[in-house]
């Protein structure tokens, strides 16, 4: 009788269908890297001719963009920080009505209707840039133009960021903040909702038996243990804020030459995104250059953005972690 | 056995049981006060003064509300309920902003888009309309085929790869899991209109191809493939570990305890990551705006050509302006809207009995 060999004990896959089955996923897993290089391998090789003409520094901080003179002049200052205030002001805009329809949803509705709730919300979420858009354009701009023109009367005398002068009160920062506000409101209210559903019942029970009210579990209970999810959603809606296109296309007014650094009531701002969808149609071959640079810049800060959003919504998510 | 059921009596619930859910008087009289009173004097200066309604809501109604709020919590639980009161109606205020904006948006755009839809308007094309012709000819039928060849071809693509990016990351131990997870989420918030970029300045601009349906879908991949993995993920990851590593104790291959016992048992799961994969580009119009030309009349070739598709062509009615042209747009985003309707009820139904069993699980 002899003794079998000793069989080798391997975590790895031995049979051929396991490792194409392992292969085919770790490369559809590497595939989301190659996708993001690709974007940005192509983006800056059409784009490179447009950087070399001009430092990039200037590129992304001057005024200008006109393709008629020769050279043309095509900097995307102004764009840059309109995105950057639209952004701001939406998220500044949102992140109380977020953050209330999250604590409505988890804290304070009976079951039913924070069942009811939570599909309103993503089916805000669901309402196509383009649908928010044409709502902006058709029905919301009157009516927050009417609004600005109260705030910039009553206000615009001694807050010198409320003031305006041009007479028209359409098509400024202030209604494209409001739209982009609608559209990041679910996004930053479901980050939000996950990270309070995941806060620990027992300590808030803890808390109210030892005397808490409402008011100081959420202060002094919900908030600290929550708020760094709650500012990993809050970035990653900033990202989703500075990306969109269509919603500000409609409703706001680009203005290339100038910067506009506060006047959030004047019919002047912009936004990236826009300057691209407004500018491809009739582009002559330097220009697209130019639109490739300003996606490659639009999609680097979104990145950064995005990446550390993330990173900070895992961070406090540890229960995803396997 | 049925004979002893039918002793057992159930012992009623007392009446005291949940003493917390049982409101006092005080509670309730100044809980109803807090609503009425704002309410009616917001309204009576409406009428006497003839004050614009949002400068009256935030000069009169919040901050009555609120010391009416304050004072509620005051009256029924003493100084430690002044602050639980002002919570509670900040709360409700902003939560009841939200829904006005929402109910805003889809009653507009049910109102104005039932005023252009018609039967015609759903299946024919746009081949005879300018922006003036009336609402009575022409439709978005051609949007609607576009819209579901070009999205219908990049789901071919991005619902394999998402699935297997998913079992990627519950299945392996590689070591990028977590760069991966960070990409996507990174992804998922990529701007659309870099997408249409993307694709345009690899493709198009290359010389690779003109224009076309073909490019359009291609553009919607990295816009799809984050949902659909993080949501196959997430399914896949509620699948219990105990049932795979039985199938692989039986002596199953890796292989077939995926196709065999994860994947069916996380199947309602990946139903619901395809259909909000769907949900979320059927309504990217970026993109599509870079990457293809807008067709009137019907292409169901995604080779070549130009091909109408519903984001497009609602964004190229806006654009024209003219009053009936406008009232298309309406129109198209009704139908659009109830596409993402369907799709997301579909969604919900698939990933409720999942949902069941999660509950019970914890």
């Amino acid at each position: 009788m002899s003794v079998p060999a000793q069989r080798k004990l391997l975590a790895k896959p031995s049979r051929t269908a396991d490792k194409v089955f392992f292969a085919v996923a770790k490369a559809a897993g590497y595939s989301s890297f190659v996708i993001i290089g690709l974007i940005l391998f192509f983006l800056s090789l059409r784009a490179w001719p447009s950087f070399e003409r001009q430092s990039l520094w200037e590129f992304a901080f001057g005024v200008g963009w006109d393709n008629t003179v020769t050279p043309a002049v095509l900097n995307i200052g102004p764009m840059l920080w309109g995105s950057l205030l639209i952004a701001a002001i939406g998220v500044v805009i949102a992140v109380p009505m977020a953050i209330s329809i999250a604590y409505f949803i988890e804290f304070l509705a009976p079951r039913k209707i924070a069942k009811i709730t939570t599909v309103i919300v993503d089916l805000l979420a669901a309402i196509p840039s383009v649908v928010l858009g044409l709502w902006g354009l058709g029905v919301f701009t009157p009516i927050g133009a009417h609004w600005a023109q109260m705030l910039g009367e009553t206000f615009g005398g001694f807050l010198p960021f409320l003031s305006n002068d041009t007479g028209t009160y359409l098509r400024s920062p202030f209604i494209a903040a409001i739209v982009v506000a609608v559209m990041i409101v679910p996004l930053i209210s479901s980050v939000t909702r996950e990270i309070f559903s995941q806060v620990d019942k027992e300590i808030i029970k803890g808390a109210l038996a030892l005397g808490g009210t409402r008011e100081s579990v959420l202060r002094q209970v919900i908030l600290p243990t929550s708020a760094g999810g709650i500012l990993g959603g809050v970035l990653l809606a900033l990202g989703r804020a500075m990306g969109e296109t269509v919603a500000i296309f409609f409703v706001l007014n680009l203005v290339f030459d100038e910067y506009n650094w506060f006047n959030l009531l004047e019919p002047q701002g912009g936004a990236i995104a826009s300057l691209i969808l407004a500018r491809f149609g009739e582009a002559t071959a330097e220009e697209v250059e130019a639109l490739l640079a300003a996606g490659v810049v639009l999609f680097v800060i979104t990145l950064i953005i995005n990446a550390i959003a993330s990173y900070i919504v895992q961070k406090a998510q540890p229960w995803r972690r396997d | 056995m049925e004979a002893r059921l039918n002793n057992v009596t159930a012992v009623e619930r007392p009446k005291n049981a949940q003493p917390w859910t049982n409101m006092g008087p005080r509670v309730r009289i100044s809980s109803i006060l807090t609503i009425v009173i704002p309410a009616a004097v917001f309204a009576l200066t409406l009428l006497f003064t003839g004050m614009d309604f949002m400068a009256g809501l935030f000069t009169v109604f919040l901050p009555l509300q609120l010391l009416m709020g304050g004072w509620a919590g005051f009256y029924s639980f003493g100084k430690r309920g002044i602050t639980d009161g002002l919570l509670l109606v900040v709360t409700f205020f902003l939560s009841l902003f939200v829904f006005v904006l929402l109910a805003s948006v889809l009653w507009s755009v049910i109102q104005s888009g039932f005023a252009a839809l018609s039967p015609h308007f759903i299946y024919q094309n746009n081949v005879y309309v300018s922006g003036k012709t009336g609402l009575e000819i022409g439709g978005v039928g051609h949007a609607i085929l576009g819209t579901i060849i070009t999205v219908g071809i990049s789901m071919l693509v991005t619902v394999p790869l998402g699935i297997a990016t998913a079992v990627y990351l519950t299945e392996t131990r590689d070591f990028g899991r977590g760069i991966v997870r960070t990409l996507l989420q990174a992804m998922s918030a990529l701007p659309s209109v870099v997408s249409g970029l993307f694709i345009y300045s690899m493709l198009i601009l290359s010389g690779w191809s003109g224009y076309s349906g073909l490019m359009g879908s291609l553009a919607l991949i990295p816009l799809m493939l984050p949902t659909v993995a993080r949501v196959a993920e997430e399914s896949l990851r509620l699948v219990p570990k105990d049932l795979r590593n039985g199938a692989l104790a039986l002596g199953a291959p890796s292989y077939r305890a995926f196709f065999m016992v994860t994947l069916p048992a996380a199947q309602s799961g990946i139903v619901t990551a395809v259909l909000l994969g769907i949900a979320r580009v059927i309504g990217e119009t970026a993109p599509i705006l870079l990457t293809m030309t807008l067709a009137n009349g019907t292409n169901l070739n995604p080779l070549e050509g130009g091909m109408a598709t519903l984001p497009g062509y609602i964004f190229n009615y806006i654009l024209l302006g003219d009053p009936t042209s406008i009232a298309r747009a309406w129109g198209a985003a009704l139908v659009l809207l109830i596409f993402v309707g369907i799709l997301f009820a579909a969604a919900r139904i698939a990933s409720s009995p999942k949902k069941a069993k999660k509950r019970s699980a914890k």
